[in-house]
């Protein structure tokens, strides 16, 4: 009898630990990651910090994208700043190496080509795989056009860069030619 | 989006052989160049070397080799121009039987076949002096551009040490399609007289457009020395009947063309529109 009564006693408390259990699993609710709903670039980034620093850092490329769309809403040379110090930020707070941070920004905001990175000499490491690296310098470009053009309306500098994607192509063209020279012979 | 500017990424060409011919012919006017500058690098410390005198002695050389077979056909050109004028002025056309019109076609093909001749005669030395600048341009681009640069570096060296937003004087050569030889030709003869003030971004561009040049024109010279042969055999046939082809006269009308202008093919690339004054910022993540 006194068996049957503890028995009794011990699912109590467990169901009363499976409720309390269930409750606690329902107050610890998984972030949204919305993307920011404002137009204001410095309110978005500060939604997009918060959410950054609040469980949503897988979103981070998402978040990106989304302060480019809304820059593009409102496009003015400040706003290269903005993006530098929201890279720096990333930075600080471990979201992005200071190697990502200078990827991101350079990529969208400076006229060299990112695609152009490399320790090897161009014979034997860009030459075997030129079609890459215009298709890598083609996509950075519509990049370059998208922030510098279209967030920082800074044409002269998307000019710029587009004018050195034709002199690269022209030049590798060129060298790449006089390397396979050498090798054909 | 795309980009607002197109790429000069080059169309292949179609290699109809009479083009080839007057591609060719299109060379000959670096005879009217007088590659005697000696300085094709920079004066204050180059950093690459394109430009050796080894490249600017095989460019003069070619410049004269050119010279003397343009010198050859534009008397004989000149004398097709008459004669083809005659032709016209005589209404032979559609009356091929006429023995007056016969005896005027066979003319015309006889200087056709001179003017064939004289190419068939200059194109070796052509072919050797074009083939040796073409080399030394290669093994100058091999070794400054392709062996001792990394891509990032041959990136820098394009967009030398100007800051953002303020264009180097790099030379207007943009593209390499849409310009006659001739016209490139002397935009470079003008760019390399002048290099002593060039920077190296632009030597670089310049070099590039060179070498390729010549590289095509090498496989065009010889193209055209096979094109000759064949045009030739077809020509002394057609001396028998006294005919005067559509293919004779396109020739004929493609080499004046290019030997004597044709400014309408000058075609200008519009520049960018104004750009921002304001791009003081730079970031720290810049490169």
């Amino acid at each position: 009898m006194n068996t049957v009564k503890i028995d009794f006693r011990l699912a109590g408390i467990a169901g009363v630990a499976l409720i309390a259990a269930f409750i606690s699993a329902c107050t610890t609710t998984t972030p949204m990651c919305e993307s920011p709903k404002t137009s204001n670039l410095d309110a978005a980034v500060a939604d997009v910090q918060d959410s950054l620093l609040n469980g949503c850092e897988a979103h981070y490329d998402q978040y990106f994208d989304d302060l480019l769309t809304i820059a593009e809403g409102d496009p003015k040379p400040e706003n290269k700043r903005a993006f530098s110090e929201f890279l720096v930020w990333s930075n600080d707070q471990g979201l992005l190496s200071r190697r990502q941070a200078e990827r991101h920004y350079n990529r969208y905001f400076n006229v060299k080509f990112m695609a152009l990175e490399g320790d090897y000499n161009n014979c034997s490491h860009t030459c075997p795989r030129r079609d890459r690296v215009y298709r890598d310098m083609e996509r950075e470009l519509s990049d370059k056009e998208r922030g510098l053009l279209k967030v920082a309306m800074d044409t002269e500098s998307y000019y710029q860069a587009n004018e050195l994607f034709q002199e690269v192509e022209l030049v590798l063209e060129a060298t790449c030619t006089a390397c396979s020279a050498n090798q054909a012979r | 989006m795309k980009p607002v500017l197109e790429s000069t990424r080059r169309e292949p060409r179609k290699h109809l052989p009479f083009m080839a011919m007057l591609q060719l012919s299109s060379v000959i006017l670096l005879a009217c160049l007088d590659f005697s500058a000696p300085a094709y690098a920079k004066v204050d410390g180059p950093t690459i070397r394109l430009f050796p005198t080894t490249v600017v002695e095989d460019l003069r050389l070619t410049s004269s080799v050119a010279k003397e077979m343009e010198t050859g056909l534009q008397e004989v050109i000149g004398r097709l121009d008459q004669q083809q004028q005659l032709y016209q002025e005589s209404k032979c056309e559609g009356a091929e039987e006429d023995p007056g019109c016969q005896r005027m076609a066979k003319q015309l093909g006889a200087t056709y076949l001179e003017m064939l001749g004289i190419m068939e005669e200059r194109l070796p030395d052509m072919e050797h002096t074009v083939n040796n600048t073409r080399l030394s341009l290669e093994k100058r681009l091999r070794s400054e551009l392709g062996n001792k640069m990394t891509p990032w570096m041959l990136q820098e060296t394009l967009i030398g040490g100007s800051p953002q937003g303020q264009p180097a004087a790099a030379p207007k050569l943009r593209g390499r399609s849409g310009m006659r030889l001739s016209e490139r030709f002397k935009q470079y003869y003008q760019l390399v007289s002048s290099s002593g003030s060039q920077s190296d971004q632009s030597l670089a561009v310049l070099a590039a457009d060179v070498y390729l040049d010549m590289d095509e024109t090498s496989v065009l010279i010889a193209r055209t020395r096979e094109e000759i042969a064949r045009a030739t055999l077809m020509e002394q046939l057609n001396q028998s009947f006294g005919i005067v082809t559509p293919e004779m006269m396109e020739v004929v009308g493609g080499v004046k063309s290019i030997l004597f202008g044709d400014t309408g093919s000058n075609i200008q690339i519009a520049g960018p529109p104004p750009g921002q004054i304001e791009q003081a910022y730079r970031s720290p993540l810049e490169n």
